[in-house]
């Protein structure tokens, strides 16, 4: 008898019927929403642009397979795309004129450090792109923080589109056109529109919610208002690209509604504190990356209110005062780091505490889920 | 949620019956509760509609012959999903001698006379949950607001419920009448979903007569899962039971139509349930419809008629819905009375990933946890954390692990995790 108990089929669990979906298309809903932004930046700097995504795409790509395979025992890991997405966004981010090689460092440490040591896509809870550029500030400084990167006359194709032009000629017209098309910023800004346009397609898509954008802005705006006094100058380009693109990152985001409008506002509230405190060129990455870090017990703090209980109030401003206290602490030490140029210890502490964090995991935590 | 139909076929499909299969496995345990204990002995002859098995205790239910025939053994059979539990195996002599069956005037029936017919006819909740009706109408002395019989077949494919209320339609309408003597709820609400809004038309002549005039029809959008219990009351009365509240406290009963129409039979035509309708339907299915066949049929007879001698290696096997139902992997298994399908899908190999917290099982949650989460505990061992999500108020609808991307397996860490709660607990 106890051979037949073990001969025995087991019986699948259920579902029998799945929604026609994957990671790979989700992914690829990203990358074609990031399409239009990428092709304006032909406009502005030609080829340079392209080798930029070119370069990063190849060494995350790169990166992921041998680092996949040899330290998560996978081989698969570039069918989800995941590593492709986060090359473009990484370098959506950066200057033009980045040289290759900074490029494929910062691409090679957004896969490795950003993702892989964490145990795979879906185990990070920061965004890959931002560890990535955050890596090459940190190693390459001196290129990082260096004008000529962002600007050379000799590949400048346009210096501005006058598209709009046809509806006349005025303030408003000269504002669209630099809505639609502008020649400075980083290689993922030059043209708001299309952004804002990835953005739509996204949230139609069910990619990102509403929630994350919305309340971000909202934030940022109100708090602009508060602070008119003081002149705060930013990029609506890199606040929309960080926005639509970076803070909804599925795995570093919040995961319910209110969490996620929670963790919006905050990202909002943080940009400006650092805005307001001199931080010129990093405060979309690092209000992203520091409310990244919090987003466990916001995710905990959030937990939907199930069916036929009440909500606990008390609990939720217990964790709310707690969770906002902790991210207004880090955000004034995280300027002071940087002020006192020592963000760098911050990386090395990070690399060290994921090193570390690697070594202690076993295969449970790295392998995908089981199932009979 | 939305989920996609896959009705359409099936729905144009009339009431079929087949032949009655040469062995009927009937069993003792079709109701939540302790199993029937058997009133016969085997090598009894035994006709049609007598009963076989005696409910035993407060949450059980009669078991009856659905075919004359000798009882052959009494003793472990395989269930569906593969586990093992008494059932009587009747040999069938395709004699059809039926019990002669008493026949009396409805009207003159008192609510307790119809709460005992109802009891010996051994009717439970064919909706899925098998529970013994003649207890859900037993009131005590709570007032009944709201009586709502469930037509919102919300699972894809079936088309059971649907079936039944368009070709057994006068049945049904005497049945919610008969079911409203006991419980004399002033809102009759007969829900169905929009995908299935033709049967307005089916209704129409039975909804202008008077005595079924105060009968509402309430079309519900096509969600999963709406056919819920408490996802139904939600969206007929507006209010939110917590699980494990009887809605009979709340002055609400909710019935699924088949078993409204089980109760007409019991009451009106003094037979008891042995019979239930069964959609015959998915994308490997030779042959679909809607099969009426009597319970403790095997899987494999069923089978039978669409040609296949057992489950095609390329092909899995589904009692019930795809969404809840069980997979069969023994096809001896029988048609129990709480068995809406008999579906055939092509087996595939589910490539698991990891969570990318997407959060879309939070959105489609029908009783707002968080499913993912489960998942992830239940992987790292975490047992204690499982309940700080609220685990035991999963009703398993599986909607999560439908919508999921990573194709993450939230049901199997859910019903593992439950199970290792209970061995914590014990």
């Amino acid at each position: 008898m106890p051979t037949e108990t073990i001969n025995k089929p087991q019986p699948l669990y259920t579902p029998f019927v799945r929604a026609r979906d994957s990671v790979w298309e989700i992914m690829s809903d990203v990358l074609l929403a990031l399409v239009p932004c990428a092709a304006m930046s032909y406009f502005a700097y030609g080829e340079a642009p392209f080798l930029v995504m070119f370069v990063a795409v190849i060494s995350a790509v790169l990166a992921e397979f041998v680092f996949a395979a040899f330290f998560l025992n996978k081989k698969d890991t570039l069918k989800d795309g995941s590593a492709i997405v986060t090359a473009i966004l990484l370098s959506f981010t950066l200057a033009p004129f980045t040289p290759w090689y900074v490029v494929a460092f910062g691409a090679a440490m957004a896969v490795i450090f950003g993702k892989i040591l964490w145990g795979g896509l879906g185990r990070n809870i920061l965004n890959p792109a931002l560890v990535g550029r955050e890596f090459m500030t940190v190693f390459f400084p001196a290129i990082m923080t260096s004008g000529s990167i962002w600007y050379n006359k000799d590949y400048l194709n346009f210096k501005e589109l006058s598209v709009f032009n046809i509806f006349g000629d005025s303030g408003l017209i000269t504002y669209l056109n630099s809505l639609f098309f502008k020649s400075s910023g980083a290689i993922g800004e030059y043209s708001v529109i299309f952004l804002v346009l990835g953005g739509v397609y996204l949230l139609l898509r069910r990619r990102i919610s509403w929630h994350i954008p919305f309340a971000l802005l909202v934030t940022f705006f109100i708090l602009l208002q508060v602070f008119a006094y003081k002149d705060i100058r930013f990029s609506v380009g890199g606040l929309l690209l960080g926005t639509i693109f970076m803070a909804t990152d599925m795995p570093s985001s919040a995961s319910t509604k209110n969490g996620k409008l929670y963790y919006g506002a905050m990202i909002g509230l943080v940009a400006i504190l650092c805005l307001l405190n001199d931080v010129r060129h990093e405060y979309m990455s690092y209000s992203i990356l520091l409310v990244n870090a919090f987003v466990v017990p916001i995710n905990w703090a959030f937990k939907p209110v199930t069916w036929g209980k009440k909500a606990n109030i008390k609990s939720l401003i217990k964790w709310v005062t707690l969770i906002t206290a902790g991210i207004v602490a880090a955000t004034y030490a995280l300027i002071y780091l940087h002020h006192v140029d020592c963000v760098r210890y911050l990386v090395f502490a990070y690399i060290i505490f994921l090193i570390c964090r690697f070594c202690f995991m076993t295969m449970k935590d790295i392998e995908y889920p089981k199932s009979n | 949620m939305h989920i996609f139909s896959m009705k359409r076929d099936t729905k144009k499909k009339s009431i079929e019956k087949i032949d009655n299969a040469p062995l009927l496995y009937l069993s003792l345990s079709q109701h939540i509760g302790k199993p029937a204990e058997p009133v016969v002995a085997i090598g009894e002859q035994v006709k049609k509609y007598q009963i076989i098995a005696q409910g035993a205790g407060v949450m059980s239910a009669n078991i009856h012959a659905p075919v004359s025939g000798i009882i052959q053994s009494i003793g472990k059979h395989p269930q569906a999903e593969g586990s093992m539990t008494d059932m009587i195996v009747l040999a069938n002599d395709f004699r059809y001698e039926e019990l002669v069956l008493p026949s009396d005037d409805v009207a003159g029936l008192t609510p307790e006379q119809i709460i005992a017919l109802i009891k010996d006819a051994g009717i439970v909740g064919e909706g899925g949950a098998q529970f013994p009706t003649h207890i859900k109408y037993t009131l005590q002395g709570h007032k009944i607001d709201t009586f709502i019989i469930n037509g919102t077949e919300c699972e894809p494919y079936l088309t059971a419920d649907y079936i039944l209320m368009k070709e057994y339609t006068s049945q049904l309408f005497e049945g919610i009448t008969i079911v409203n003597k006991i419980l004399n709820a002033s809102r009759i609400v007969l829900s169905i979903e929009e995908q299935n809004k033709d049967l307005l038309d089916v209704f129409r002549p039975f909804l202008a007569k008077t005595e079924y005039n105060h009968i509402q029809v309430k079309v519900l959008p096509n969600q999963y899962p709406q056919g819920g219990e408490l996802q139904l009351i939600k969206s007929v009365t507006g209010k939110v039971l917590p699980r494990g509240v009887l809605p009979r406290d709340e002055g609400i009963i909710v019935s699924n139509a088949g078993t409204v129409y089980a109760v007409y039979k019991a009451v009106a035509e003094r037979k008891p349930l042995t019979e239930r309708i069964v959609t015959i339907s998915g994308e490997e299915s030779k042959r679909i419809g809607n099969l009426e066949v009597a319970i403790g049929t095997p899987i494999s007879h069923i089978l039978q008629s669409q040609g296949l001698s057992g489950i095609p290696d390329e092909d899995i096997v589904v009692l019930g819905g795809p969404m809840m139902g069980k997979n069969v992997v023994d096809t001896s298994a029988p048609v129990t009375k709480g068995s809406s399908g008999v579906l055939l899908f092509r087996k595939k190999e589910i490539k698991r990933n990891n969570c990318i917290s997407c959060g879309y099982c939070v959105d489609v949650c029908p009783m707002h946890l968080m499913p993912m989460k489960f998942e992830e505990n239940y992987r790292k061992e975490k047992y204690s954390q499982l309940e700080k999500y609220s685990l035991s108020l999963c009703i398993e609808c599986a909607a999560c692990e439908y919508i999921c991307p990573s194709d993450v397996p939230l049901i199997e860490s859910i019903k593992k995790g439950k199970q290792k709660q209970r061995e914590i607990n014990n």
